[in-house]
């Protein structure tokens, strides 16, 4: 199911934007965000939102945010990866250095995310309300022309 | 002749061609969730059939690979961890043959081959 979806936004945002990168980096990191849903919600629903506003001046900033409930333990750690992964000055390097931690680990390793902003060069947000949380990842990208 | 049982979903295909010294590993479709055990019990029969034919170097076709997640990828992080970790004399070099047009094997593949720069390579 993650893949359908994937592939659904990789083929609406072909027709709206012009660059391939962008459209990899937009449907990846919709696809990173679903299965950090499908491993860590709690119940049975998820909502993915993604949304491609244009810009006054030109471009467009493109907008994917998965929100769903999870465990308070859950919502302890995200904030955690997420504020490291915000802070980290080289995005790529923390990706590399989650990677090699992650060799040896069978549990959650934050590799999606940190990856959301290293290879889909997004920003990250979270958003929690109780055991609600929102992942918000935001970019700009290029308009395809008219 | 090598045994090394190949993962055949719906979605997503590996097998390897086993020989010395080298090994080819061609994986096809989409790796997700969905084929992240398989492909982990692929990639360790794979890293043990090297060692046991002593081979040189493993060849891993990606040009068919549509897509892989960040779970999938950490089976590759496990595979050149392991390799790094044995004795210089066993260590074998990985390359992994990209498609220009598959635009996640660019950021993804430099990430994994910065890991162990001196055993992984990039051929376009």
């Amino acid at each position: 199911m993650v893949s359908v979806v994937r592939r659904f936004v990789e083929e609406t945002f072909e027709k709206m934007v012009g660059d391939p990168e962008a459209i990899f980096r937009v449907s990846m990191t919709a696809h990173e965000l679903l299965e950090n849903g499908a491993k860590y919600a709690v119940g049975r629903r998820a909502q993915l939102r993604v949304v491609l506003e244009e810009l006054e001046g030109g471009g467009a900033s493109a907008h994917i945010a998965l929100t769903n409930e999870t465990t308070p333990e859950h919502v302890e750690r995200l904030r955690v990866r997420i504020a490291e992964i915000a802070r980290a000055e080289d995005p790529f390097a923390l990706y590399q250095a989650l990677m090699r931690r992650s060799s040896k680990l069978r549990d959650e390793s934050g590799l999606g995310l940190a990856r959301i902003r290293a290879e889909g060069d997004m920003n990250l947000g979270l958003e929690v309300d109780g055991n609600r949380v929102s992942i918000v990842a935001q970019a700009r990208v290029t308009e395809r022309a008219p | 002749m090598n045994t090394i049982r190949p993962v055949e979903d719906l979605d997503f295909t590996a097998k390897v061609e086993s020989g010395s010294p080298t090994l080819i590993v061609t994986l096809v479709g989409n790796a997700d969730l969905n084929v992240k055990t398989e492909l982990d019990r692929f990639m360790i029969a794979v890293h043990e059939e090297a060692r046991r034919v002593g081979a040189k170097e493993v060849v891993v076709d990606l040009k068919e690979l549509e897509f892989m997640n960040s779970s999938c990828l950490k089976s590759f992080v496990w595979w050149i961890s392991s390799v790094h970790e044995l004795a210089s004399d066993r260590q074998y070099h990985i390359t992994f043959v990209s498609s220009p047009s598959m635009y996640w094997q660019r950021r993804s593949l430099n990430a994994l081959a910065g890991l162990a720069t001196e055993l992984v390579s990039i051929s376009a």
